[in-house]
């Protein structure tokens, strides 16, 4: 544990000296400097408080995780850590399970109706109401609080509320369950999205609108050509920020149903497997399978909708 | 001057720090003991183990001192357990624990529990109705026992015609008998549910303490002896025969999900699945049962190939911490274990008490006698089990979507998920 924590810091502080070192080379021979000494050396201390706390909250964990996943970890015995069998104990659980349709299939698959439901349902909604109190209109403060009223809640308050709406017998049922959990969350969530939302308009040139207007475009021309394309960089922010958050959802299925086959969630099985089960090592594994899968649509969320290089 | 204050100030962290944290003697030379509740401070039950734990302070004349801390049950398993591993690792775990008495097989693997084998006598073992064993050795001494049975609106029976005088835990009722009085009971009354048997209640631990004697009862089960094998056991024809009598219930609208404990409270419903707990509610809900005892009964469970009850409550086990002489923990166990305390414990709870000599004798017929003698007769213990969370999690699964699937698919699927769960423990 110790000597894994001292190579990760090793490394971490590498990469910071190097970059620190070179930052300091280069502001030495550039003729255009655009930094003095002095102000590298302070952009670097004023940067060292974030890169420990971010060492030790972010870049520790996610080797640690790493290495637990080839482990038998167990959480009530943690002195007793041995590598599972030949190390790869864990990722043939996983195969096994997912292969013979065990519980995590049912996560993957509530998963993942969950994400591609709320994704478009939230940033839609989001949307809708960003354009909706978009004005300056007597009395569009009152709307924005309102919508924005949910993100303030705590998400526990959310799901006992919630609990008392949704019928006991849809909760019970498989995919309408993970439907009612889709419009909580699009409901508790959209607000948060609305104020970006709000903000990224503000930013389009209203003079591109009036030009429109004299051309005589309508409201959906004038929405589709000037709009979306002004909200493109901040819709890909939103678009991964909120897909990332989707991918995680635990806490309202854990209150609305607890553990049951047709909510349970990639998130809520490692929850499950790691502090109840105390099977930390296969945890990890399944984290590091949702890591993997999860970075992998972000990078083509990138590489489909992100910015063209100037 | 700076030097002068700040000297003494070290001085007294570092002494603090050191020289007091895990000492077991205090200035007066009492040996210090801790005890850990898993239960909230506010309620009934964690003031009257505050009261024993004053008692034997004040009672004892060995000089010993025990500090009692509480976890609330509301705050969650995990939350309790995580303190326990993290002591565990320390060290630190307190003197005794208590705990849920399922779960003494895997506590009691990771070593978290002092054996108590040789510490009873047979004598003393032989005061409690049941003892929470496992490999064979002792880990823990119940503090109160439980038992569960059906709850009934005696008004609803009588205007439906239905008499039950003749039900006894010796002379029970079948399952095609409780159907036909829940038949009995929607013919007459089709605005009430006949009876609340608890799905509502499959997010905890409720569902399986009361609806798993179902399963016994048609001859069924959950896991074999070594507590690993669950498939063939768990789906085996006899255990679907249970589970099918419960959706069978669901399927006639003799309950449903939506019924809740509330509900037979209310008038809504006509009989209620509950333990002995409900028993000092019962005098609240004068509307519904006006003439307290006269307005309602309690019979024990249906039986089908077999008679089955529920059993199992909250128990006392010894921390295995560093301490080697426990002889002064034994002492306080023996004294909070007592019939004295038993009976404390039971007048703040409405439960049975552990200890038999705390125990009183009922009139015959009356709802704790009801309770007291399938405690004795035909009660079974929740599966003896390590993997009881992943037991539990799995029975509430199949309770949960009984009402929406086909019952074996549904029992085979879960039986292994089960055992792929179990497979996994060390």
């Amino acid at each position: 544990m110790l000597l894994i924590t001292l190579i990760v810091l090793g490394i971490v502080m590498t990469f910071f000296l190097v970059v620190f070192v070179t930052d300091m080379i280069k502001s030495h021979k550039s003729k255009n400097q655009k930094y003095h000494k002095s102000e590298v050396i302070m952009a670097f201390v004023f940067l060292a408080p974030a890169v420990v706390m971010m060492f030790f909250f972010v870049i520790l964990p996610i080797f640690m995780s790493l290495g637990y996943s080839f482990t038998d970890y167990d959480l009530m015995r943690p002195s007793d850590i041995g590598i599972a069998g030949d190390g790869f104990d864990n990722f043939r659980q996983l195969w096994k399970e997912l292969s013979e349709h065990g519980l995590i299939l049912d996560a993957l698959i509530n998963t993942a109706l969950f994400v591609a439901l709320v994704v478009p349902i939230q940033i839609g909604m989001a949307l809708l109401l960003a354009l909706f109190v978009n004005n300056k209109k007597r009395g569009t403060t009152i709307f924005k609080v309102c919508f924005f009223a949910p993100v303030a809640i705590s998400l526990s308050v959310t799901a006992y509320i919630w609990k008392e709406i949704i019928p006991v017998d849809d909760l019970n049922t498989r995919y309408i369950a993970i439907i009612w959990i889709v419009f909580l969350s699009a409901w508790q969530g959209c607000g948060f999205q609305m104020l970006i939302f709000l903000s990224a308009l503000g930013n389009i040139r209203k003079d591109l609108y009036e030009a429109a207007k004299v051309d005589g475009a309508n409201v959906f021309q004038r929405f589709k050509t000037i709009t979306l394309p002004g909200l493109r960089p901040t819709m890909l922010y939103i678009l991964i920020t909120v897909f990332i958050g989707a991918c995680r959802v635990m806490v309202q299925p854990m209150l609305l149903t607890t553990y049951q086959s047709q909510t349970v969630t990639i998130s809520l099985f490692m929850y499950k497997q790691g502090m109840e089960y105390n099977h930390v090592g296969y945890s990890c594994t399944v984290a590091l399978f949702m890591t993997i899968f999860m970075g992998s649509i972000t990078f083509l969320q990138r590489k489909l909708l992100g910015e063209k290089k100037k | 001057m700076k030097k002068l204050i700040l000297a003494p100030l070290a001085a007294l962290t570092l002494g603090a720090l050191t020289g007091c944290g895990g000492s077991d003697v205090d200035y007066n030379d009492n040996t210090k003991l801790k005890i850990r509740f898993h239960v909230d401070i506010g309620s009934v039950e964690g003031m009257a183990y505050s009261q024993i734990i004053n008692d034997f302070n004040r009672e004892n004349e060995d000089g010993i001192k025990v500090t009692a801390t509480f976890v609330a049950r509301s705050a969650g398993d995990t939350t309790y357990d995580l303190e326990l591993q993290r002591d565990m690792k320390n060290g630190t775990l307190p003197d005794i624990i208590t705990f849920d008495a399922p779960k003494c097989a895997e506590y009691a693997s990771y070593g978290y529990f002092y054996d108590l084998t040789n510490q009873f006598s047979a004598d003393e073992k032989a005061k409690f109705v049941t003892l929470n064993t496992y490999k064979g050795r002792l880990y823990g001494i119940p503090i109160q026992e439980s038992s569960a049975g059906i709850y009934y609106n005696k008004r609803y029976f009588q205007e439906a015609g239905i008499d039950v005088s003749d039900i006894t835990v010796d002379s029970p009722w079948d399952y095609a008998r409780f159907k036909s009085v829940c038949a009995s009971l929607k013919a007459r009354h089709p605005s009430i549910v006949p009876a609340v048997m608890r799905f509502k209640d499959n997010n905890s631990e409720m569902a399986t303490y009361l609806l798993y004697p179902f399963i016994y009862a048609s001859g069924g089960g959950f896991v074999d002896e070594t507590g690993k094998q669950a498939l063939g056991i768990f789906n085996s024809a006899a255990s679907i025969r249970g589970y099918q009598f419960l959706r069978d219930l669901y399927d006639a609208g003799y309950t449903d999900y939506k019924v809740e404990e509330q509900s037979f409270y209310k008038g809504e419903a006509a009989m209620l699945l509950s333990s002995g707990w409900t028993i000092p509610l019962m005098k609240d809900y004068t509307t519904t049962f006006p003439d307290d005892r006269n307005s309602w009964g309690l019979l024990p469970y249906p039986k089908d190939v077999t008679r089955a009850s529920a059993n199992g409550s909250w128990s006392y086990a010894i921390g295995n911490n560093p301490r080697t002489d426990k002889t002064n923990v034994i002492k306080l166990l023996k004294y909070i274990t007592s019939a004295k305390s038993s009976k404390k414990i039971t007048n703040a709870t409405g439960m049975i008490p552990a200890n038999v000599d705390a125990q009183e004798t009922y009139p015959a017929n009356s709802a704790e006698d009801v309770l007291l003698q399938q405690l004795e007769k035909t009660s079974i213990k929740r599966p003896d089990t390590v993997g009881y969370r992943q037991f539990s999690d799995t029975f509430r699964m199949v309770i949960s979507s009984l009402g929406s699937e086909d019952v074996a698919t549904l029992v085979n699927n879960k039986a292994t998920y089960l055992q792929s769960e179990l497979d996994k423990i060390k």
